[in-house]
């Protein structure tokens, strides 16, 4: 490594020494020629390690890496040609010039090329890496998690998780891990269609990235109030150690990152194919959609996973406490966060010490969220938040927990993501058979479990109806995107609900003529958590609907709904909703519309279900009952 | 001579490069420092990531202590870097911790100080009884948070 002092004196030599052919070591020429047929009689190109080292692919007339840096390669030729990879980075570690030693650059390459080769360094220039071996120090791999964020239900951003990499060294607290992450840079600038567009085909730039543990930590539990899991693999310490070296060498490496598939997930599975080759776990996916949670199945599949450790996000935390205090103490405490009363008036109280505890705790928990929030400023914030402190310590001792908090159940728990249905039923007592079909990836009907309560995401769904009746076969529906997020809103915490879908949908007119219209449905509104019904939503929604039977062509609305959505024992569930909508622009007669339904969902398995659906629909000259049961297998 | 032009132009870009870089080292005494500690090569992205992680720490969620990037180091304990910065870095969850007598971020630093499993409890009961010296001010310095830790384990 160079010394950034001496640089001034070593500028002239560097630059005469760049202009001249390397002055080769004796004995180094042959040593290298011998390496480089050594290399070619065993085929060392078409190793897989090197394959997964340099992320090369199958690809038309060949091999080619997904890297689309040009700095990764040693060779002009690099990314399409692994031979003369290999051969460039065996010249590179006999080269004398100032440039970092191939063990610096690459130390994953120059570790493996060293062991299969059997290379005697003693025969390479010096490979001397303080920065390296001061970042291999501080990490200390010792072991490696996954780690799984799970979405967090009023970011559409989020809500298919997140996963990424922990190094874990040999100290016992994971908050002094590192953990991996793989990510786009995007351009804030960028608008959201541009953003969209740049992301489906890769023209933002992926990075591997090692940040403190804690760091994500704050980022996800504490800010996004998001659960962490983290997922212990089975990989020893020198898999753990290779692993490692690879990142390293990943650093301010560029690939093109693809939303949809080479994305956030996908890349840590080279990471991991990177410690143990045995596992191939980069060639399995053949769908559209790499998401955090096939990422997480595949690794669980693959036999890497030893056990799991739930960390619960703040939010889960702070409504954990407040379910243990009485009602009460919630207040004083949310009083204390909102600076409405002094932590003195809490001391000098009558509550019992173990009260008095539970209550500053959870108030200083409380403050500290409305900080990260930006809900408080940073100064009263410092003064408040230290005054609940100082007070909490001088009671000693900290409130008894009844039990530990219930872990949900895990992601991989859920179903697949992919829905094939198969319905019967009838509509005015006309009756009908419908097949749909969905790429992902949770509805509200779905089983429940592994999934966020009252969150949905389905893409891209289509229905087609056939009714025998009259021999016709139609599209029913085909829902591009329908989004729905219920976050029930408690003491605590007010998060909005909403809703957006957007689709083709078939509506009934007058006279009995049904036709496709386009139809574009948001809406926004309140959630609330109530014992008996499960979770209750009010929305306002507006309803556009564009097709050439109305009256210039549209309809436009507003209105509202509301529903009941309650898990009622592990099988069963109930979905209750109305809608009503007014015409107030276009057609407004017949943007007039009421829609009534109930669905009782029934889990079978954890891939097949059942729901049983009636619904009454209400609109000028249409008042229709349709009846529909439905089998749905996930895959 | 064109090729020569071009070499020596490149060249002169990369120690200019390297210049700014050398100005640029100190992005602060936050995390990504001890990982990426003496770079001398660093490239963009990895002072990015420095001035995020430092961004994230300071200024958006380090809410107690006086917030700039602060280069004080502690008297005590200047050979450990790794609980200097993790204190640095978790400063109000500390205080919280440190307030109740227990919690993960307390035993991380007990970790990094040492403390044996047998004496943890004693270690967080001496320390929730000293919050007030610890922590005796909204924008303490972590600095005086680690001596005061240290200096008051010592004496309990």
């Amino acid at each position: 490594m160079r010394r950034r002092s001496a640089r001034p004196f070593f500028f002239f030599p560097l630059l005469l020494l760049l202009l001249l052919p390397s002055p080769a070591r004796p004995g180094a020429d042959a040593y290298l020629a011998e390496l480089k047929g050594t290399a070619e009689r065993r085929h060392l190109q078409d190793d897989r390690y090197w394959d997964i080292l340099l992320f090369y692919k199958r690809a038309a007339g060949g091999r080619k890496s997904l890297v689309d840096d040009p700095k990764f390669f040693l060779s002009p030729d690099g990314k399409r040609d692994p031979g003369a990879e290999l051969s460039a980075t065996l010249d590179a570690m006999f080269d004398l010039s100032p440039a970092p030693p191939v063990r610096c650059r690459f130390p994953a390459r120059y570790e493996w090329l060293k062991e299969t080769l059997q290379i005697d360094t003693a025969r390479l220039p010096a490979q001397e890496c303080p920065e390296f071996d001061n970042t291999l120090r501080a990490i200390n791999p010792k072991s490696a998690s996954l780690i799984f964020a799970a979405g967090h239900m009023n970011a559409p951003a989020s809500m298919f998780g997140h996963t990424f990499l922990r190094l874990d060294s040999a100290y016992a607290s994971p908050l002094l891990s590192y953990a991996v992450n793989y990510a786009a840079t995007i351009n804030p600038k960028d608008s959201g269609i541009a953003y969209a567009f740049k992301g489906i085909f890769g023209f933002y730039p992926g990075y591997y990235s090692i940040l403190p543990y804690y760091t994500k930590v704050r980022e996800y539990a504490a800010m996004d109030q998001r659960d962490l899991w983290e997922y212990r693999t089975n990989l020893t310490e020198t898999e753990v150690r290779r692993m490692a070296l690879h990142i390293i060498e990943m650093q301010g490496v560029y690939m093109d990152y693809y939303f949809l598939d080479e994305n956030c997930s996908f890349d840590l599975l080279f990471l991991l194919e990177a410690a143990r080759p045995s596992v191939t776990l980069t060639d399995r996916h053949n769908g559209i959609f790499v998401t955090p949670i096939d990422t997480l199945r595949s690794v669980l599949a693959a036999g890497l996973i030893d056990n799991v450790v739930f960390r619960p996000s703040t939010a889960r935390t702070i409504r954990r406490k407040a379910g243990e205090a009485g009602e009460v103490e919630v207040g004083m405490a949310k009083s204390l966060a909102y600076g409405d009363v002094e932590p003195s008036t809490v001391l000098d109280g009558p509550l019992p010490p173990q009260e008095k505890a539970r209550v500053l705790d959870l108030a200083a928990e409380f403050t500290q969220y409305l900080y990260l929030k930006k809900e408080i400023p940073k100064d009263p914030y410092q003064v408040r938040y230290l005054r609940i402190l100082a007070a909490r310590s001088t009671v000693g001792g900290s409130p008894p927990e009844s039990r530990p908090l219930p872990v949900p159940a895990p992601p991989e728990s859920g179903h697949l993501v992919s829905r094939a249905s198969l319905a019967g039923g009838a509509r005015d007592g006309d009756s009908f058979l419908e097949i749909a079909y969905r790429p992902a990836y949770h509805s509200l009907e779905d089983p429940a479990e592994g999934f966020n309560d009252g969150s949905q995401i389905v893409f891209s769904e289509a229905a087609v109806r056939w009714y025998p009746g009259d021999e016709t076969v139609r599209l029913q529906r085909w829902d591009l995107i329908d989004i729905v997020s219920l976050s029930p809103r408690d003491d605590f915490f007010r998060p909005v609900s909403w809703k957006v879908q957007t689709g083709f949908a078939t509506r009934e007119f007058p006279d009995g003529v049904e036709s496709l219209v386009y139809e574009v449905n948001p809406g926004g509104g309140f959630a609330w958590k109530v014992p008996s019904l499960g979770i209750v939503s009010v929305l306002a929604e507006t309803d556009l609907a564009v097709s050439g039977r109305y009256d210039r062509s549209y309809a436009f609305g507003m209105g509202g709904s509301a529903g009941i959505a309650r898990q009622v024992s592990g099988r069963w569930g109930v979905l209750a909703r109305a809608r009503y909508v007014y015409g107030v622009l276009g057609d407004t007669e017949r943007g007039r519309r009421f829609t009534g339904s109930l669905s009782l969902p029934f889990r079978l398995s954890r891939n097949r279900s059942l729901v049983l659906e009636g619904e009454h629909e209400e609109a000028p000259s249409v008042h229709a009952g349709t009846i529909r049961i439905t089998w749905n297998a996930y895959f | 001579m064109k090729k020569l032009l071009t070499m020596v132009a490149v060249l002169s870009l990369i120690v200019a490069g390297s210049a700014m870089a050398a100005g640029n080292t100190n992005t602060g005494c936050g995390l990504g420092t001890v990982v990426f500690k003496d770079t001398q090569n660093r490239t963009t992205l990895v002072q990015i990531v420095e001035a995020t992680t430092n961004g994230t720490s300071s200024n958006q969620t380090f809410g107690i202590s006086s917030g700039t990037s602060e280069c004080t180091q502690p008297k005590s304990n200047v050979q450990n870097e790794r609980l200097n910065e993790f204190v640095q870095a978790n400063l109000d969850e500390l205080a919280r911790d440190i307030s109740a007598g227990k919690g993960e971020t307390l035993s991380t630093v007990a970790e990094l100080m040492g403390v044996p499993s047998g004496q943890r409890d004693a270690f967080n009961s001496n320390l929730q009884a000293h919050f007030h010296q610890i922590f005796p001010a909204p924008g303490v310095e972590f600095a005086h948070v680690v001596d005061t830790i240290v200096s008051v384990s010592n004496q309990g």
